[in-house]
């Protein structure tokens, strides 16, 4: 006798199986490009990125302040845990920047989630889980920087190179698009940015030897409006910077992996890119590599590169250029700062490219010297087949992607800074597509190593150091009321004094800091908030702390009522 | 004799089976993962496609092991439970994953949508049936849309 089946139905969304309720207020609907133009001033939300377009990570909030820190306390803890497998389990990390609109929080995680919580309880209020392939490449792990919101809708990139746009209310999908090639090893981890009727992401995947571009898609089609590469085809201004056969500069890395900055008045993005590839063996590209380690400013409306400076020309030690470039101004001066991996803090003037003057932060730098007017002499770098070379920084960098903060109050940049070598042996090796390559073998010192917080006015002189036993490896976040927050590798959230340095306020919160921090206020208390999951390219950055846990909360502290 | 020349001596479900390990409780207490049977899925007329999953009796393991899909896009999955005891179903899915409750002798369905080319696991998120043999493959062949390739010449491959 054949037994009929029972019947099991129809598969549900595992959500459903939880007290998500599956819908938000629609606090984005009037998010427009008016207001994301003043974003600092609606100082109770974090609308973009950095906050504001100038990337100084910088609010006006002062409600907690140097006299009250000492009070701060957990408002509400979000934990991000999943069920089933997924890419890169061992790597991933929480280094996203959590958006606020009105009391409503808008995070990304790792392997394509992204939630929305209740700023004020950290309720989830919707979950969006896009399926990532276990295989995906992933040169520095399962990771995401975060999303932007505008028109009523969310935005954010997958590890698998896909843009999506969700409607804020509830998650659901509105559009989706390809922007990458997971076959030749690209992937995505940048945190979008909206300018006008439009929204710019780059790639990451230099590991792989892809080559690096920036795409504009429209708001409300995804339509391409344009895409440029970072690295020139042969014939292409900057192809001279590259060896004139072969196919170096189709290899040639140089991705846009961080979100950039923006200035309206001169309707210039300014993006940061990454290292050229293969990272560690330069033979094989002769010449600068153009704009591998540079700041490219695009005309937002067409793609156009203005001017170009280059941090690391014919870089051979990893030294990405592609975390902020500050815009701030001086005597009048529109100027940008940026503290590359390589160890030297650079102010350009941002209207041109021009240099203002180059400064060393951090206390080991011997892969080479810049002199202030920005002349570079390389000393020590891979260049014998098998012949171990030992250098500082490390090819984390000084500063790794996690970023600084500037006090208008203040005018100070604050910085997480990363003191640690590493050997390089540089090891040729042919280019296969979606292999890594690298061009040596690297290890970063584990037993020797030092990390701060350090203080700098704009010209490069540093005010402060708050030291700490490990590098700094999360974003610093500066406020009005004369606060510097920022993350430890070993868990502590701190707050300083923006004018000292003196710690006022810590607390441990179980896993190391790998994310960035932001502040908002809701019915007029303020909160700070910051994701907490360590994790990433630790191997890189802090390889003394791989073994520590992983975690996945969200944890947004507040003043007692 | 080293297991790299068996491999070249015998097939490799013989091999499985002769180390006991596609199978529950024989070399070790699960089945090893994807060590099972290999499918495609059917591609209708529009572009979707449909295939059938199963968890065997006393097998612990989906059947098949790895379905593999001609491109990405929407799936529809007959998924059936012939074993003695209750287990369940986690599919990945953009937007949310898909669960299914499967009790003794129960048969359902689930609609996925997944982007290709790579491959997800799936599995039977109960007790520990991932790790006795209900975890297995969907594996999305094709290249990613033209107009998100590298603008560049083909490039060698492994």
């Amino acid at each position: 006798m054949t037994l009929e089946y029972v019947d099991a139905g129809e598969a549900i969304n595992h959500s459903a199986l939880s007290a998500v309720p599956g819908i938000a207020p629609a606090v984005t609907d009037n998010v427009d490009y008016e207001r994301l133009l003043k974003a600092r001033s609606e100082s109770q939300n974090w609308l973009t990125y950095y906050g504001a377009y100038d990337g100084q990570r910088y609010s006006l909030l002062d409600q907690i302040n140097t006299e009250n820190v000492s009070k701060l306390t957990p408002a509400w803890i979000f934990q991000a845990g999943q069920s089933g497998q997924m890419a890169a389990a061992s790597t991933y990390a929480f280094e996203a920047c959590p958006l606020v609109v009105d009391g409503v929080m808008y995070v990304t995680g790792w392997d394509g989630w992204f939630w929305a919580l209740d700023a004020v309880t950290g309720k989830e209020l919707w979950r969006y889980k896009h399926a990532v392939p276990f295989d995906v490449s992933l040169c520095c792990s399962n990771v995401n920087r975060g999303c932007a919101v505008a028109n009523g809708k969310v935005y954010f990139v997958t590890p698998n190179a896909q843009l999506l746009a969700l409607d804020a209310t509830n998650g659901e999908k509105v559009w989706q698009r390809t922007i990458g090639d997971v076959r030749a090893g690209e992937s995505a981890s940048i945190a979008p940015t909206v300018i006008k009727d439009t929204l710019i992401t780059g790639s990451a995947g230099g590991e792989f030897g892809v080559r690096g571009h920036i795409d504009c898609w429209d708001l409300e089609t995804g339509e391409q409006r344009w895409r440029t590469y970072t690295v020139p085809k042969p014939g292409e201004p900057g192809s001279e910077t590259w060896p004139a056969d072969g196919e170096a500069w189709a290899r040639g890395g140089a991705n846009h992996w961080v979100s950039g900055t923006y200035d309206p008045e001169l309707n210039l993005y300014y993006a940061g890119t990454g290292n050229p590839a293969p990272d560690f063996d330069g033979a094989v590209r002769e010449g600068d590599n153009l704009y591998t380690d540079s700041v490219v400013a695009l005309n937002v409306d067409t793609g156009e590169i203005q001017w170009h400076y280059q941090f690391t020309p014919h870089d051979l030690w990893d030294y990405d250029s592609t975390m902020e470039m500050t815009l701030f101004e001086r005597d009048g001066k529109k100027l940008l700062g940026h503290f590359d991996k390589n160890g030297y803090f650079f102010v350009l003037d941002r209207t041109n490219g021009e240099l203002q003057h180059v400064t060393p932060f951090v206390d080991r730098i011997d892969w080479g010297v810049i002199t202030r007017d920005g002349k570079v002499t390389p000393r020590k770098y891979p260049d014998k087949e098998g012949e171990p070379v030992h250098f500082y920084p490390g090819p984390a960098g000084a500063k790794e992607w996690t970023h600084a903060a500037y006090s208008q109050k203040t005018e100070l940049f604050y910085v997480p800074v990363a003191d640690v070598g590493a050997t390089a042996t540089r090891r040729r090796r042919e280019f296969k597509e979606g292999i890594p390559y690298w061009g040596a073998a690297v290890q970063v010192d584990i037993d020797d190593m030092a990390g701060s917080v350090s203080a700098f006015d704009t010209y490069g002189e540093e005010k402060w150091r708050w030291r700490i036993d490990y590098p700094m490896a999360a974003s610093v976040l500066a406020t009005a009321g004369d606060l510097v927050f920022a993350g430890t590798p070993t868990g502590e959230f701190v707050a300083l004094d923006a004018r000292t340095g003196e710690k006022l306020w810590e607390f441990q919160c179980g896993s190391g800091h790998h994310s960035s921090c932001s502040t908002y206020s809701v019915d007029g208390k303020q909160y700070v908030v910051v994701p907490v999951g360590w994790g990433g390219w630790l191997e890189g950055i802090v390889p003394g702390m791989l073994g520590a846990g992983h975690g996945s909360a969200v944890i947004a502290f507040a003043l007692p009522d | 004799m080293t297991i790299a020349e068996e491999l070249i001596s015998e097939e490799r479900a013989e091999l499985l089976a002769r180390l006991g390990l596609d199978g529950q409780n024989k070399a070790s207490m699960g089945r090893v993962l994807a060590t099972g049977s290999i499918a495609e899925a059917t591609e209708r007329a529009d572009g979707t496609m449909e295939a059938t999953i199963r968890i065997k009796e006393d097998e612990v393991c989906w059947e098949p092991d790895i379905l593999v899909l001609p491109h990405g896009g929407e799936l529809e999955l007959t998924v059936i439970n012939d074993d003695k005891n209750t287990h369940a179903c986690l599919l990945p899915s953009n937007g949310d994953q898909k669960f299914l409750w499967l009790m003794n002798h129960s048969k359902g369905r689930a609609k996925i949508t997944l982007d290709g080319p790579g491959y997800y696991w799936y599995s039977s998120p109960g007790g520990n049936d991932e790790g006795r043999g209900l975890t297995a493959a969907i594996v999305v062949q094709g290249e990613v849309p033209p107009e998100a390739k590298l603008d560049r010449p083909d490039q060698p491959r492994p």
